[in-house]
């Protein structure tokens, strides 16, 4: 049995190729006038790295968790406005495993169980990243009384009503239009809870916002270390004096403990082990985020807030990831649910057991 | 930038970290014993000798010295259990943590024949010898002297913040050899010494510490004479040396485990499952916390100990973890003090009452000890380069 536990080279060093040379300033801004960009997905797509991830045998790409996280940590290093995550972690992923067609674009995926009835048609209860620009929308859903179906819509079957997160990357409402009986579903389990199917599928999209989170965090971190060696006050550059340097360091642990956090959570979760490493790295890298993006941008004073230079190109998408699939309240209750469980005897277990290689 | 790599732990390491929970669980149950605050726990030094018996103290040092050859991961494993164990560990932990180390890195032969065999044992403790009364933070700029005189030297001045020297055997003291007015820098010219904490004319007096405890001592060497081979290491290089001894006593689990069962403890009381109320928000919002932090704290620290194996030289890495560490010790008093509806009584004699007390009077002692934080994000800095210099 092999026991790697890391990305593919080839992967790694293509990735970041494409990346350093497609996801620029410009091209960044430049997707905000349409909530992605479709530069980089073409670039990605025409290698297989949105369905890094899914068994080829299934219409994936092949490759290992790993490979995926590397991918999704370059996007958030490079601050990529493209349905990578949403595709290939979650709703691709979906599709596949439950047998259903992968289509040849970008999947979205409704980051909720619920749907109103609003006006006679049903409205997908939370923003979805990407629907506008997705060949197929999933959701879980009870169809009929036999247990919980993965729905899977095409873009002439529901009306997308355009919003956007901080950072302008799509975040659509989808309402919608066609009847029960035309949707494409799979059956994925047999009673009408849907908190085991779901509960999946929200950890891999947790999951997938502290890896993106952790690569912009470490982008932000070395943006402001160069800043700040640059920027000359007082004659000597600014990086030099200690009440900056104390910034410097804030920033950098910021980024080593979101790092940390994402890799062991991977890790965890790539060996089929328990599913808090993933809740504990929420709250690990939401507070990285909080506490880092504040840090950074006191280091790089009033140029940090201009759109001309590219600090607000990470920060704005980590405050947005930071309340996406889950909030940090949400994670961290839910793993404080899961000490409470395991009691006072297993507390430190939890600290300190490692993901079996 | 820093990079920190996630650790595997291997089979054996994961079979010494069951060990030392069963061996925890037989030597020490609960009740039996009043669980201290991470390395400022109590000292005893019978304790000390059952842990050498098992082999757990002075691992990483060399077999033939008495050591067993092992990792620095392996010496992590066990100090983060008897950490969480609130274990009795005041007796020898100085002495396994970094005197034992330095002693074996640049001792003599025969200092390391006769003290490393005994730190091993859990027999010998140790002090630190470094701040004095007008040098902390700028520790080059001490003034204990040490004059050669025949055989030996003759030491005269005072040290300060010398935990346990009036009950711990021997205090390796960094002192001026070199006048700063012929040793050009001030960090050139000092020396490093094994000196016996029995030796005439040297006094250890406690200082009253912040909650009554006298572990804290001064020490004053009053013309203490020390054999010409208790020099550690080279006469003039005490600063490298001391530099590297700092690097073992930053990074470590007992940089952010002080007030671990501070939290253990609260969950013991308010998170019974015994009961049919359901745990409130504001605990599962601490318990949440705590864990996540202290669950990426221990992979950080980790990583520096396997670093370490490795041969590098993590001195940045573990400035950068002693600093959010020690401030994470003191965010768990604060957050744990919020939480609670009555306020620390020190005539409380519970367990949690007692180290309640404890923490919320030495909290701020977390972030000054072994380097403050102010110093420890000057040495971090230095390891944050721009993107220019690193290629």
């Amino acid at each position: 049995m092999t026991t790697t536990h890391t990305a593919d080279a080839l992967v790694t060093e293509t990735v970041e190729r494409l990346l350093t040379d497609l996801s620029t300033q410009g091209e960044i801004e430049h997707a905000e006038s349409t909530g992605w960009s479709s530069t980089v997905w073409a670039a990605l797509a025409e290698v297989g790295f949105p369905w890094v991830g899914i068994d080829g045998a299934k219409g994936g790409s092949g490759g290992t968790l790993y490979d995926l996280a590397a991918i999704l940590d370059a996007i958030g290093r490079h601050a990529a406005p493209v349905p990578v995550a949403e595709t290939a972690m979650v709703g691709g992923w979906m599709l596949a495993e439950a047998g259903l067609d992968l289509p040849a674009g970008p999947v979205a995926v409704a980051e909720t169980t619920g749907a109103r009835v609003v006006d006679g048609r049903l409205v997908l209860d939370a923003p979805v990243a990407f629907a506008r620009h997705a060949d197929r929308i999933v959701t879980l859903m009870p169809v009929g009384p036999d247990g919980i179906h993965l729905v899977s819509l095409r873009p002439d079957q529901v009306t997308i009503v355009p919003g956007y997160n901080l950072a302008g990357e799509a975040r659509d409402t989808v309402v919608v239009d066609a009847p029960a009986n035309d949707w494409e579903t799979s059956q994925i389990s047999d009673d009408l809870s849907l908190s085991a199917p779901w509960n999946s599928i929200r950890h891999r999209g947790s999951l997938s916002r502290s890896i993106m989170a952790a690569g912009a965090l470490a982008s932000m971190a070395q943006l402001t270390v160069d800043y700040t060696n640059d920027r000359r006050q007082f004659g000597k550059s600014v990086a030099s004096f200690q009440a900056v340097q104390i910034h410097l360091v804030t920033v950098a642990q910021c980024a080593v403990r979101a790092k940390m956090a994402a890799d062991v959570a991977v890790r965890a979760f790539a060996r089929g082990g328990s599913l808090h490493e993933i809740a504990a790295a929420r709250v690990v890298v939401d507070d990285a985020i909080t506490i880092g993006t504040r840090a950074a941008h006191q280091a790089h004073g009033a140029m940090g807030v201009t759109r001309e230079y590219p600090l607000h190109q990470l920060t704005r998408r980590l405050w947005s990831w930071r309340q996406e699939w889950g909030t940090t309240k949400q994670w961290r209750r839910e793993l404080g649910s899961t000490v409470v469980e395991r009691g006072a005897d297993e507390l430190f277990a939890l600290v300190t057991e490692h993901p079996q290689p | 930038m820093i990079e920190f790599e996630p650790v595997d732990l291997t089979t054996e390491e994961r079979r010494l970290q069951v060990e030392v929970i069963e061996f925890l669980e037989q030597e020490l149950p609960h009740g039996t014993y009043r669980p201290g605050l991470g390395f400022s726990a109590e000292k005893d030094p019978a304790f000390s000798r059952k842990l050498g018996e098992r082999g757990w103290l002075g691992m990483a040092l060399p077999t033939e010295y008495g050591g067993h050859d092992r990792s620095a991961v392996d010496r992590f494993i066990v100090a983060e259990q008897l950490l969480r164990w609130g274990a009795p560990v005041g007796h020898h932990w100085v002495a396994d943590r970094q005197s034992g180390p330095v002693i074996a890195k640049f001792g003599t032969e025969e200092q390391k024949r006769t003290f490393l065999p005994r730190i091993c044992s859990g027999e010998l403790s140790f002090c630190i010898g470094m701040s004095e009364p007008d040098s902390g933070s700028d520790l080059a700029s001490l003034s204990t002297r040490a004059v050669r005189d025949g055989d030996g030297w003759v030491v005269s001045g005072t040290k300060i913040w010398t935990t346990m020297a009036h009950e711990h055997d021997y205090v390796i003291a960094l002192t001026r050899t070199t006048p700063i007015e012929e040793s050009g820098d001030k960090r050139n010219g000092l020396t490093q010494f094994i000196i016996d904490l029995a030796s005439p004319g040297l006094t250890a007096t406690p200082i009253p510490f912040i909650d009554n405890s006298a572990d804290f001592c001064e020490v004053v060497f009053d013309d203490v004479y020390v054999p010409a081979d208790r020099v550690l290491g080279e006469v003039g290089q005490g600063w490298a040396q001391n530099t590297s001894e700092l690097a073992y006593e930053r990074g470590g689990p007992d940089r952010w485990l002080s007030s671990y069962l501070l939290v253990e403890e609260l969950l013991r009381r308010d998170g019974a499952s015994d009961t049919d109320a359901r745990p409130s928000p504001e605990l599962l919002d601490l318990l949440g916390n705590a864990v996540a932090n202290y669950w990426v704290l221990h992979h950080l620290s980790l990583s520096v100990a396997r670093d370490i194996d490795r041969g590098g030289a993590p001195a940045i890495e573990s400035s950068l973890v002693k600093e959010m560490g020690t401030r994470f010790e003191q965010d768990v008093v604060t957050a744990v003090l919020a939480y609670l509806d009555e306020a620390p009584n020190t005539l409380d004699s519970s367990v949690f009452g007692h180290l309640l007390m404890t923490a919320a009077l030495t909290q701020p002692s977390f972030t000054v000890r072994g380097g403050t934080n102010e110093v420890l994000r000057s040495v971090a800095a230095k390891g944050l380069r721009p993107s220019g210099s690193s290629r």
